[in-house]
């Protein structure tokens, strides 16, 4: 699970152009949304439904599912690991 | 009279994420910015002082530049073949500069984005004493963020206000103090 928590984090900073940050500094549970966490907002949203089809073969249809998916890190990381089709 | 309360700089090509992990490091939100952007954030925070965090409307945030947000606008472009980024694409008007000083230090006055065809103080200098005409503006986060490249840029800003104990802000300080 660590490995894949790594992983999306990488693919966050890549997806979302957070040029400069590093993996060290997203914390796993984290809220991803909002100034305490990670600082993204809802136009995020959208590259993170498409960095979830891209890579893991999940396609996200109802919104309100991915304010629960997109809590953190790791809540991503534990959707994905029981989710992904590739 | 509008005087001169701080000055500030960032040398050309710096490494901004260093910068920022030194004066800031606590909003995350800055690693969305695109160049333009971080370097206005970086030059506001270096002119910060005891009034910013509380709202205040009587601080303004006018930010000129002749290339306005170009560099994010390449980078844009480049994904509008596969998926276009919608991170990137808020990103390319350049007034958004004004909008993530004032959200971070919560300066409600005026925003207002000037793209020119150079750097002219007399010109730089007038408008920013247009904004001062309402009764409202006692100070303001003047700058010239120009953003070449992601690593080529001309970035420096002023915090003016009325009154205030500093050297007079009209063209020929300026000119002095950028050219320092």
């Amino acid at each position: 699970m660590e490995q894949l928590i790594n992983e999306i984090k990488l693919k966050l900073i890549d997806t979302l152009n957070l040029d400069g940050m590093t993996p060290e500094d997203i914390g796993n549970d984290a809220p991803l949304f909002g100034d305490e966490g990670l600082g993204l907002d809802s136009i995020d949203v959208l590259e993170l439904i498409v960095l979830l089809e891209r890579n893991y073969g999940i396609r996200l249809a109802n919104p309100q599912e991915g304010k629960k998916v997109f809590q953190s890190v790791a809540v991503m990381a534990d959707y994905v690991a029981a989710n992904r089709t590739k | 009279m509008l005087t001169i309360k701080r000055f500030a700089a960032i040398p050309n090509g710096a490494d901004l994420t260093g910068l920022y992990r030194n004066m800031a490091g606590d909003y995350p939100k800055f690693f969305k910015m695109d160049t333009a952007c971080k370097l206005g954030f970086l030059l506001a925070e270096q002119l910060a002082d005891e009034a910013r965090f509380v709202p205040r409307e009587d601080r303004a945030v006018l930010m000129f530049s002749t290339h306005g947000c170009l560099c994010n606008d390449r980078h844009y472009e480049e994904t509008v073949q596969d998926f276009p980024s919608p991170s990137l694409f808020v990103y390319t008007l350049p007034n958004i500069i004004t909008g993530e000083i004032a959200i971070r230090n919560k300066y409600e006055g005026e925003t207002s984005a000037y793209v020119l065809d150079r750097f002219d103080p007399e010109r730089f200098c007038s408008l920013i004493e247009q904004a001062f005409q309402d009764v409202v503006t006692r100070s303001a986060v003047c700058g010239w963020v120009e953003c070449r490249a992601d690593d080529d840029f001309t970035a420096f800003a002023f915090l003016v206000e009325r009154g205030g104990n500093g050297k007079e802000f009209n063209a020929e300080t300026i000119y002095g103090t950028v050219n320092q």
